[in-house]
């Protein structure tokens, strides 16, 4: 936690679909987080504290803002709002992100980050 | 018949536009058609997207999703729970913890508004999601992030019947939540199976538009191939029609020659009957009568000139002779003829040639005396006084090429526009009234236009009412360096000896008796045997009696005219006679009279002065090389004269005199014909003074031919003047021209004895 906050740390406001109004999302960039692990592969998987998985594409990170958030409206998240950690697509900025794809890759109360 | 055919395609034409205007309203009938489908389709793939879109947002799936979400970590934090029940202390609490926070999360999502949305009005949700935000009030009181109540056991399983009896909503609800989404699913399938008939429906209709569009292009293509095709087909008709026309007009142009032809040849026979009539011993009335069909017969002889001239023109059959043109002469020949007819009126003429002109040009001497004749003629007729001017010079093409211009002004009547329009026309003048006034066969414009233009150049005219006109006849100028006449004559060429020739019997057929004198001198002098006849009528007897080789026939002479005796003998039964070479001897040398000669069945044509080369050259044409051979005396004489010839005599005739006989000879020829001269103007003048033109004319035209083969240049012309215009020109002029001639018979024989030409008899 201590190593995300030390990372650049990027914020933007966007709709969702598990928000009913617009929230500002606070965190380190996806393709900061793997490039200070020194990661390379194709695939990240994402895993969830209740055991959801999902694979983001390697590419995701380089092609859009993807955050690794922290703060949800300047605050930290408990698990109960998603937290302690959710990535988060900057759906606002591209009509493609705004799709069931995307959402589905936006994994929340994120437990680890698994590069393959 | 081509009209009919024209008028039949124009029909057609017509009938086949009319549908086209019609078929035009189908059409676009069906464009709107085909617009309000395509704007139909366009509105159902708008519903379709709308739709898509919509399910897009309210990601009812994910709700369904959630719900069993629920349902699982609800499951999983009951197994935790019993576990930290059954294991107290022991239970590591976190665990739990971490559980309960995740299905408050779930849990927390069913209250966002998008699924509220979706399960508005549904108990099966509200009723649930009633009972687990109580349980977790009472959970969060040993669970919740700000409480410190220690978890153990008892307070646990205090709560865990409440957390069991959650179990039976929580399965209703994500029963109720899938059925409730099957259905909304079910509804939107049926919207798109239903958009997609629609839609189905609509290109099906599209299709049909499409294939009846492209069956209507089809027909319009197949009509549109059809019209051309009809099209094509009316041009060859048209072609035809054409083509049959033109061979029609051609055919009749022919027929008018030939007819015109036929028509002049007993119409000649007609005049002679005229002028024989004439010596009858008529009294005063009967002269008068005689004189009023001898000027009708001329003028219908001019008709048919026109007539025929017209014809030719017309079939393309009308050929240019070009020859050397001695411009100023020709000029002059209009003068003598036209200033009688201008001075009748007291008209001015003036005639003027440019410095500039060339003195000799090549031209058909006739065809420009014709144009000239008749655009002078038109000035004379048209103008009641002031001035008729003749300017010749040159002038330069539209291309550039040199051109010579005769341009005939006059102070006449003049014309407005609308007569200039109509003036090159047939059988059109100034104006009918006009017409009758002037008389006049209506065609000598176009024809001198269609001459001139024949010969690469033009007649066109200006003119203004009550000014006058000016017509300007162009044509191509090619001039001729003028050549020196030469010195001395050349030398002989070297035939074959006289007694190896072969000697013909010639019948030479010449009213002139100095002619006679002057052919018999040649031919004798060519080792030929000459006979004689005065007239036509002579020479046909001569042919029945004896044999000739060959007949040259003058062609005018009294009784019967060369031509007239001609068909005489080519009508005759004797077969060796009717076949026997006649060649006509001619001081007019119009292709027309060739034309003629040569349709009366004669051989060819010679023009006078009959020169001795001319002589053998036809007879070695006629009967090969032997005949042809020029037997002339060892070392022919030259003139004596060093000095250049007098004007009145022509020099190269004179020079083929002497080579065709000896110098004695041609002395006694022009000795006899000098002595004929007083009784020559003396005929002349009784011709004159009895009205009879034809004799004049006849008179003329004999001491022209005679003249001719002694080289009496300025003899002959004015012989030739008397003979042009014995017709028409008024007597006074005639007299004058009488009078030139006496003059001139003296300055000859004055030339002739300076020259040494009548020595032998003066001595």
């Amino acid at each position: 936690m201590a190593m995300l906050e030390q990372l650049p740390q990027r914020s933007f406001v966007t709709r969702t679909p598990w928000y009913a109004t617009p929230r500002k999302f606070t965190g380190p960039l996806l393709r900061d987080v793997l490039s200070a692990c020194g990661a390379h592969g194709t695939n990240v998987r994402a895993t969830a504290l209740n055991d959801y998985r999902v694979d983001l594409p390697f590419d995701d990170a380089q092609r859009f803002d993807v955050l690794v958030a922290r703060l949800l409206d300047d605050k930290p998240m408990a698990v109960r709002d998603k937290g302690p950690l959710f990535i988060i697509y900057p759906f606002d900025s591209s009509a493609e992100l705004r799709t069931t794809l995307y959402y589905s890759r936006s994994a929340w109360q994120l437990k680890s980050l698994e590069v393959q | 018949m081509a009209t009919e055919v024209a008028r039949s395609a124009v029909d057609a034409a017509a009938v086949a536009a009319v549908p086209r205007s019609r078929r035009f309203t189908p059409f676009g009938l069906m464009g709107l058609v085909l617009a309000l489908v395509l704007a139909a389709v366009a509105l159902v793939q708008a519903r379709q997207f709308a739709l898509l879109k919509q399910t897009v947002v309210y990601q009812d799936d994910y709700v369904v999703l959630s719900l069993y979400q629920v349902q699982a970590e609800y499951l999983r934090l009951r197994e935790h729970w019993v576990r930290a029940q059954l294991e107290g202390d022991s239970y590591e609490r976190a665990a739990l913890q971490l559980r309960y926070d995740i299905w408050v999360s779930r849990v927390g999502l069913l209250r966002n508004e998008r699924t509220a949305r979706l399960m508005v009005g549904n108990d099966d949700y509200i009723e649930p999601l009633r009972q687990m935000n109580e349980f977790i009030d009472r959970a969060d009181t040993v669970l919740g992030t700000t409480t410190a109540k220690p978890v153990d056991a008892a307070a646990l399983a205090e709560l865990r019947p409440a957390l069991e009896a959650l179990a039976g909503p929580i399965h209703s609800m994500t029963l109720s939540a899938s059925h409730h989404v099957a259905e909304q699913i079910a509804q939107r399938n049926a919207a798109v199976r239903s958009h997609n008939q629609v839609a189905l429906l609509l290109t099906v209709f599209l299709s049909m538009l499409v294939l009846a569009f492209g069956l209507m292009a089809m027909r319009q293509m197949r009509l549109l191939s059809e019209r051309q095709r009809a099209l094509v087909d009316l041009t060859a008709h048209l072609r035809e029609a054409q083509r049959q026309a033109e061979s029609a007009s051609e055919a009749k142009s022919v027929f008018l020659a030939n007819i015109s032809h036929e028509i002049r040849t007993p119409f000649h026979g007609l005049l002679g009957m005229l002028s024989l009539l004439r010596d009858t011993g008529l009294n005063a009335r009967q002269v008068d009568y005689l004189r009023t069909a001898t000027e009708s017969a001329d003028h219908l002889l001019t008709i048919l000139n026109d007539v025929l001239d017209m014809s030719l023109l017309e079939s393309g059959r009308l050929a240019l002779a070009e020859e050397p043109v001695n411009l100023r002469d020709l000029l002059r020949e209009v003068e003598s003829l036209m200033r009688p007819q201008a001075q009748l009126k007291s008209l001015a003429l003036h005639i003027d040639a440019d410095p500039g002109v060339p003195e000799k040009v090549r031209a058909d001497r006739t065809r420009v005396k014709q144009i000239l004749f008749n655009l002078v003629n038109n000035a004379v007729k048209f103008s009641d006084r002031g001035v008729v001017v003749v300017d010749l010079h040159r002038a330069s093409g539209d291309d550039g090429s040199e051109q010579l211009e005769f341009v005939v002004t006059d102070t006449g009547i003049g014309m407005d526009q609308a007569t200039l329009d109509r003036l090159f026309k047939r059988f059109s003048q100034g104006d009918e009234s006009r017409s009758r006034r002037h008389g006049g066969t209506g065609l000598g414009l176009e024809i001198s236009r269609s001459l001139a233009r024949l010969m690469g150049g033009d007649v066109t005219a200006k003119s203004v009412p009550g000014e006058g006109s000016s017509f300007s006849f162009r044509m191509p100028l090619h001039a001729i360096a003028p050549a020196p006449l030469p010195r001395s004559p050349e030398p002989a060429p070297a035939g074959p000896e006289p007694d190896g020739m072969a000697s013909l019997r010639v019948l030479v057929a010449e009213d002139h008796p100095v002619n006679r004198q002057y052919m018999a001198a040649l031919l004798e002098g060519m080792g030929h045997r000459p006979f004689f006849a005065a007239n036509g009528l002579e020479a046909v007897q001569a042919i029945r009696e004896q044999r000739f080789d060959i007949v040259l026939m003058d062609l005018h002479m009294p009784l019967l005219d060369g031509v007239g005796a001609t068909l005489s003998i080519r009508a005759l039964n004797d077969g060796v006679a009717a076949t026997v070479p006649i060649i006509a001897l001619t001081a007019d040398a119009f292709a027309q009279t060739r034309e003629r000669c040569l349709m009366a069945g004669m051989n060819d044509f010679l023009a006078k002065p009959v020169s001795p080369e001319r002589l053998s050259a036809m007879f070695r044409r006629l009967f090969g090389g032997a005949h042809g051979a020029e037997p002339l005396p060892a070392g022919a004489p030259e003139l004596p004269l060093p000095g250049p010839t007098p004007e009145v005599l022509d020099r190269a005739t004179l020079d083929a005199a002497l080579r065709a006989m000896p110098r004695e000879r041609l002395a006694q020829l022009l000795q006899s014909f000098f002595e004929e001269g007083p009784e020559m103007v003396e005929r002349l003048r009784v011709a004159l003074r009895d009205g009879q033109a034809l004799d004049l004319r006849v008179n003329a035209h004999a001491a022209r031919g005679a003249a001719l083969n002694f080289g009496l240049s300025a003899l002959a012309q004015t012989a030739q003047a008397l003979h042009e215009g014995a017709t028409h020109v008024p007597a006074h002029e005639i007299a004058r021209l009488i009078q030139r001639f006496e003059q001139l018979l003296t300055t000859s024989r004055e030339a002739c004895a300076a020259a040494g030409l009548l020595e032998p008899v003066t001595e």
